[in-house]
């Protein structure tokens, strides 16, 4: 994309390079382009853009005149967010599911993927990606209410631990439990989006010369040393990028996922920053300050802004061109 | 395997004929056979969940509390909960509100998208400036209590639009069009500029017919977002008739008594269960989904690859 842009750019440029009036005809020449970028930048002005200006709130006490009226603390809500009871452990689950998720959640897809690829059958190979994915399309209030109904009071997976330990787990149920709800967490976000994060890998593998497997089965190479030797070094830096990607978003604990399963049993294990702020700002009865939302939120966000920086840097020097 | 070898579409069917032909004496050994069994281990333990909650949808109470779920085949069936589901007005207005996002939603999507990705095509100057204008919103935003008071202050709460305008476009998919876009050949536009084509005319009549795979398969994309879209309604609609099917479907999952209180009269029939109603409306929102996934699988499966490949 950027040679072709580059070319085209510095063609332009060539030619209407210099005057004042080059670049006001220059103006002129793309007026349409202009008016087609008006709605999109219109829409990033007004829905990303605007919320900016509500961020000096983390640096306010909150009145109801509005954001402009409410006086300046003193970063009293940055003073108290560490005495914030329900500040550190949202926090420190946050960390800890995203790191869950990356040890076992970012690997399965790989294999998956390599095993995908060995399959010779075609129309299977087809008839399994199709399943795989298919959860990835519907919602996590859909598929929690799926969850409910296998690991609920009623659900399947109770009757059957039930039928191996009589009595002992009769009130055991997975959803409530602390100790197995982020474990819980990490397998169903992998179950649901594996098949999605193989199309990647796939078409990575499919970009590998075939020429090299050919020459690999006249060597006899075996299945495992063709995958340890061509596939996986052919696939390396997809992963590698990935990897970084994955990375830069480790303070995103999985909102969706993370609200529609959790339930105040589980809030010590279960809790991340963003629900934890979803609670602050809206369930509270007591007349929250909304200034301390958002000072949480903006602590987030800065967290956030320097690690995607980090992998995006990480990424290009991969060989990524910048999408991110 | 070798007769199907010359249709194949698949992204390395290359690769397999030629495998296929030279090994044709290669027989199935015990790998093949593992790989096999683990594929479709992984298979059906995604595909149970969805089989058992249509099961217990299905199913009496008195079924129900003997076999726990635990049961392949119903050993009997009736339709109760279809029909208690199907008796709450939440539902039928659920869809219709999720109908009217998704179908509003996504012409808004790829409106504002494709006259970003062709407009970003374009040396215009400032052009550089745009894109860190755009880019920039990825890497930081406001948070939630700064998005809430804007919307607050829009006068936009508790209306349809409110689950549709603040979702405007997907950056990565407008990059992709735009890479694609890019990777047309620039006679076709020149030529018809000769001819007196303004740029809208050229976005329409040539850009547009040329990309219509790529942009089936987007469209698709933001049409399963907006379907799914529940948050913005969570937190900015409060009356229930604008409720979209996720959101009704949430209340349902997570209190099943919510749904007597609306039009319809209590328990009458006590073989009617909990789970069933939970499941049988679950069912009844993936219905669409269910029917449209298999048919558009090979948009649904292309659009990543055409972002990965162009590296």
């Amino acid at each position: 994309m950027a040679t072709a842009t580059q070319a085209r750019t510095i063609g332009a440029k060539r030619s209407g390079k210099g005057s004042g009036a080059g670049l006001s005809r220059r103006i002129f020449k793309f007026r349409w382009i202009y008016l087609m970028l008006l709605p999109p930048l219109a829409y990033f002005f007004i829905f990303r853009y605007m919320p900016l200006y509500g961020i000096q709130l983390a640096f306010k006490d909150y009145v109801l005149k509005g954001i402009a009226a409410s006086p300046w603390n003193d970063f009293a809500h940055f003073k108290y967010m560490f005495l914030e009871p329900g500040f550190v452990p949202a926090f420190r689950n946050t960390l800890i599911i995203s790191f869950l998720r990356i040890l076992i959640g970012f690997p399965f897809p790989i294999i998956l993927a390599i095993l995908i690829n060995e399959v010779r059958m075609r129309r299977f190979k087809r008839v399994l990606q199709t399943v795989y994915t298919f959860p990835h399309f519907l919602s996590w209030v859909l598929l929690s209410g799926i969850m409910l109904n296998l690991l609920g009071s009623n659900g399947m997976v109770r009757k059957a631990v039930g039928l191996f330990s009589s009595g002992a787990f009769d009130n055991w149920n997975l959803l409530y439990d602390g100790g197995a709800f982020r474990w819980l967490l990490v397998f169903s976000d992998m179950w649901k989006e594996a098949g999605w994060g193989t199309i990647i890998y796939l078409a990575s593998i499919a970009g590998i010369d075939q020429a090299l497997y050919e020459s690999a089965d006249i060597d006899g190479a075996s299945r495992l040393q063709k995958i340890a030797y061509l596939t996986l070094p052919g696939i390396a830096s997809m992963i590698a990028i990935q990897f970084v990607l994955r990375v830069g978003a480790i303070m995103e604990g999985g909102f969706d996922q993370v609200f529609n399963l959790y339930s105040a049993p589980v809030f010590a294990q279960g809790d991340i920053i963003d629900t934890y702020i979803y609670r602050l700002s809206f369930v509270r009865a007591s007349g929250v300050n909304l200034g301390f939302p958002t000072a949480v939120g903006l602590f987030k966000n800065i967290i956030n802004f320097v690690l995607l920086l980090a992998a995006n840097a990480f990424a290009r020097a991969l060989g990524q061109k910048s999408v991110l | 395997m070798a007769d199907t070898a010359g249709t194949g579409t698949m992204k390395n069917g290359g690769g397999l004929i030629r495998t296929g032909r030279r090994n044709r004496i290669k027989r199935f050994t015990v790998g093949d056979g593992v790989i096999l069994a683990l594929l479709t281990i992984f298979g059906l333990s995604i595909l149970w969940p969805f089989y058992n909650a249509i099961l217990v949808s299905f199913v009496p109470n008195t079924v129900y509390l003997r076999y726990q779920g635990v049961m392949l085949i119903p050993p009997k069936i009736t339709l109760d909960s279809y029909i208690f589901t199907f008796k709450s007005s939440l539902i039928w207005t659920g869809y219709k509100n999720s109908i009217l996002v998704t179908f509003f939603g996504t012409v808004y999507n790829m409106f504002l998208t494709v006259l970003c990705s062709y407009a970003m095509i374009k040396p215009f100057p400032g052009r550089k400036l745009a894109k860190f204008f755009i880019v920039f919103t990825i890497y930081f935003t406001g948070g939630l209590i700064p998005y809430y008071l804007l919307i607050k202050s829009l006068n936009i709460m508790d209306t349809i639009a409110v689950m549709i305008l603040p979702t405007g476009l997907n950056i990565m998919f407008m990059l992709i069009i735009s890479d694609y876009f890019l990777s047309l050949p620039p006679s076709l536009e020149e030529s018809a500029k000769i001819d007196g084509a303004g740029d809208f005319t050229v976005l329409l009549r040539i850009i547009l017919p040329l990309s219509l795979p790529l942009l089936a398969t987007f469209t698709l994309y933001y049409a399963v977002d907006r379907w799914n879209e529940w948050y913005n309604a969570m937190l900015f609609v409060k009356s229930v008739h604008n409720w979209p099917l996720q959101n009704v479907l949430r209340t349902i999952i997570n209190d099943v008594q919510f749904m007597a209180t609306q039009n319809i009269p209590g328990a009458q029939r006590p073989d009617i269960q909990g789970d069933a109603i939970k499941m049988s409306s679950i069912i009844v929102s993936m219905v669409p989904m269910m029917c449209l996934y298999p048919f558009l699988q090979r948009y649904f499966l292309s659009g990543l690859t055409l972002g990965a490949v162009k590296e």
